[in-house]
């Protein structure tokens, strides 16, 4: 009771800084009422970080649920070393990104190793500073959350595929069905409680996505990997807009909810 | 009725301890404001936290002030940079933070002097009356606020406007310092036929950009810089297209590398440099701590080079990019100074210690030795007979002319830039970089950032 109760000051106090514009430690505070909102709503940034979250959003979830998918399809056939397939698959999963940030700005560095081997395998004119460019700079960060969480994705998936009954599987083969048709028609229906329960998880990720942009891009360059919470950090951190920044916060927990509705809503139909 | 009458009791009482918590909360908050008064000015122990010095440095102030001060212990907590306002911002929020905390310049001045005392009558009980006189002036005035108060008694200064030379490899190759834009783009192409990175600056990181553009600027028209980050002229002027001109011209020229734009000044481009992958790196006075053996070991450790070869940095002067025959400028401010916190209980000994670093002789000396800042008090210079460098013989006369040139320089760095002045410089600096903007579009959006920030 008393950790919801927090909670909820906490939200409200966030609300109540969200009306000031102020630098997080001065005595004096100025009561704006409402400018924040309408400063961020005009903030060409707070939209292109929204647009990024969405971007994010979709494409590492498409890519995610159809590596989890295969590679449990993958590993639930008879695969020699299929515990060390596991292993593999899973240990981005324990990694902390604090640790992976320096490694992947020198992997992807414009003298690092992936234009090394791109260099080394004849697609040299490939090869670009990948992290310097708009162009490249999402995608790679979008190539990184994908290697970081397919694990999971493929754990949960390969744990829903071990629950099916195999005398539907049996009796779908005797009724002639292919590979194609047994995973469209039985396999891939019985996961549609994961696939939910990963679109929810993956939209929340999407939405307080931190670490990986703000450790390897710092949300540059020029904005291009810039996320609604590298955003509420760098204008209320680095440049003390303590009360925009809050704003924003708000603007976050909104769209949360809104989206935590949309789905509860979506969830409710299909259950009908 | 028994258990309404208890229930009213403990309401009352609950009232009865908010009041007396918040009037003691209330008392306390009243007692740091004090100008550091509170416990003893001569034994406790306080914390200081700081990005800079490196603790080593610390640990030798910090014993010299010792010899005076016998009785006060001072503990020191180093902050990245990256992570200084966010441990910084709650520390002093709380009733728990350091006595003794750094404050440069800026927007950190912006952010954090309302929570300093102010330390003018301690430094004028130090030096006197006349203490503005005796100490540089770019220390005094960018850690004063508006209305008076000294926030932070700086330690020492810090420039920017030079570069940063590996000796060696220029010997090796049988180079010369670059003078003009084309010597440089010159240079950079025999270190590149040679498989050596030329040029290292950290363009993701805005501060520096801000450091390359103002020597731009200063070869382009020495001082407009300055005046427009203070308001006084526009950032439309030709000089600022001409700069960011400049400034692209040395990407597609070669002088800053391919994918410059995903990298960090730190840890990124310094490592670079130190790992001699680059012969020359943008970096300002302190830099100077990496010429001595023991900085330079430490520096070459901390790049990740198994087996650490010493070499001689030199410091040069920016070229004259512009080929206007302007002399090339150092810009700077105080580097940090030292902050008491208004809510320490150890206000008097953490004043002690700050007044110590920033006014003593032998406080001043021990900076000047460190060499990661130009004392502050005038009159007091490095003691480089004592100092051992990494090559004497070519470093010592560089590095006392970059020395008494930062000294001499009068123009601000960071002091008169704002934070999202600042964000707007790295804005137009990487958007002309990367060709997402003309120059001439990019000064329009410097000049709307100003003007919304109330500058012009």
């Amino acid at each position: 009771m008393l950790v919801v109760g927090l909670l909820y000051y906490c939200i409200g106090y966030t609300g109540y800084i969200s009306t000031l514009t102020w630098n997080g430690t001065d005595i004096e505070k100025l009561h704006v009422g409402l400018a924040n909102y309408v400063a961020a709503l005009q903030d060409p940034v707070f939209w292109k970080a929204l647009f990024h979250t969405v971007v994010y959003f979709v494409t590492t979830f498409v890519i995610q649920t159809a590596l989890g998918v295969f590679f449990a399809l993958l590993l639930h056939s008879r695969v020699r070393l299929g515990a060390l397939y596991k292993i593999i698959l899973f240990v981005p999963v324990v990694l902390a990104p604090a640790v992976m940030a320096p490694v992947f700005r020198q992997v992807f560095a414009a003298d690092g190793q992936f234009n090394f081997v791109l260099d080394h395998i004849g697609l040299s004119s490939l090869a670009q500073p990948w992290l310097a460019q708009s162009s490249t700079a999402l995608p790679v960060i979008m190539s990184i959350t994908i290697w970081e969480w397919t694990g999971l994705t493929f754990i949960l998936y390969y744990a829903a595929m071990g629950q099916i009954e195999p005398e539907m599987l049996e009796a779908a083969r005797l009724d002639g069905a292919g590979n194609g048709r047994v995973l469209w028609s039985i396999i891939w229906p019985s996961l549609r409680g994961t696939t939910t329960a990963l679109l929810m998880l993956s939209a929340i990720s999407a939405l307080k996505t931190f670490d990986i942009p703000y450790l390897v891009t710092v949300g540059g360059p020029n904005y291009s990997t810039e996320f609604l919470g590298t955003l509420i950090y760098r204008q209320s951190i680095p440049q003390s807009n303590v009360g925009y920044g809050a704003a924003l916060s708000i603007l976050l927990l909104i769209l949360a909810l809104g989206l935590a509705i949309v789905l509860q809503l979506v969830g409710r139909e299909r259950k009908n | 009725m028994f258990r309404s009458t208890r229930t009213k009791r403990l309401v009352r009482l609950t009232a009865v301890l908010a009041a007396a918590s918040a009037a003691a909360l209330g008392l306390a908050g009243c007692s740091g404001s004090g100008a550091g008064s509170a416990g003893s000015a001569t034994s406790g122990n306080i914390t200081w936290w700081g990005w800079t010095p490196q603790p080593n440095n610390a640990k030798t102030y910090i014993a010299d002030f010792n010899k005076k001060y016998p009785n006060i212990h001072v503990t020191y907590k180093q902050v990245t940079i990256d992570g200084w306002n966010a441990a910084l911002r709650p520390a002093l929020a709380s009733s728990n933070g350091p006595d003794v905390f750094n404050i440069s310049p800026g927007q950190y001045m912006t952010a954090f002097a309302g929570s300093a005392i102010d330390l003018k009558p301690a430094v004028e009980k130090a030096l006197g009356s006349d203490w503005k006189s005796k100490l540089a002036p770019t220390n005094v005035t960018g850690l004063s606020t508006s209305s008076g108060k000294l926030a932070a008694v700086s330690a020492g200064s810090t420039s920017a406007g030079s570069l940063w030379i590996n000796a060696d490899l220029f010997k090796k190759y049988d180079l010369q310092p670059p003078k003009t834009l084309a010597d440089w783009k010159n240079v950079c192409s025999v270190f590149k036929s040679h498989g050596v990175g030329c040029f290292v600056q950290g363009v993701g990181q805005v501060a520096f950009d801000q450091d390359t553009l103002q020597s731009i600027a200063d070869s382009v028209q020495p001082g407009m810089w300055t005046k427009a980050t203070q308001g006084k002229v526009k950032w439309t002027d030709p000089v600022f297209v001409k700069t960011l001109d400049i400034w692209k011209s040395m990407f597609k020229d070669g002088i800053f590398e391919d994918g410059a734009l995903g990298v960090q000044q730190y840890p990124d481009a310094s490592n670079d440099f130190m790992s001699q992958k680059y012969a020359m790196v943008m970096m300002g006075t302190w830099y100077m701590q990496y010429a001595t053996q023991d900085g330079m070991s430490a520096a070459i450790s901390a790049a990740g080079v198994g087996t650490p070869v010493k070499f001689p940095i030199l410091p040069i002067s920016f070229p004259d990019v512009a080929g206007k025959g302007n002399p090339a400028t150092l810009f700077g401010d105080s580097d940090y100074g030292l902050a008491v916190n208004a809510k320490s209980k150890q206000q008097a000994a953490a004043t002690t210690f700050a007044v110590w670093l920033g006014t003593s002789k032998a406080g001043q000396q021990a900076i000047a030795d460190g060499l990661n800042d130009i004392p502050s008090l005038k009159g007091v210079n490095a003691n480089w007979d004592a100092i051992k460098l990494v090559d004497p013989t070519t470093q010592k006369s560089a590095l006392t002319t970059l020395t008494q040139q930062a000294t001499a320089s009068s123009e601000p760095r960071l002091s008169t830039v704002s934070a999202n002045l600042q964000t707007a410089i790295g804005v137009a600096a990487t958007t002309v970089a990367a060709g997402k903007a003309t120059p001439a579009q990019a000064v329009q959006t410097l000049q709307t950032a100003s003007t919304s920030a109330g500058s012009n």
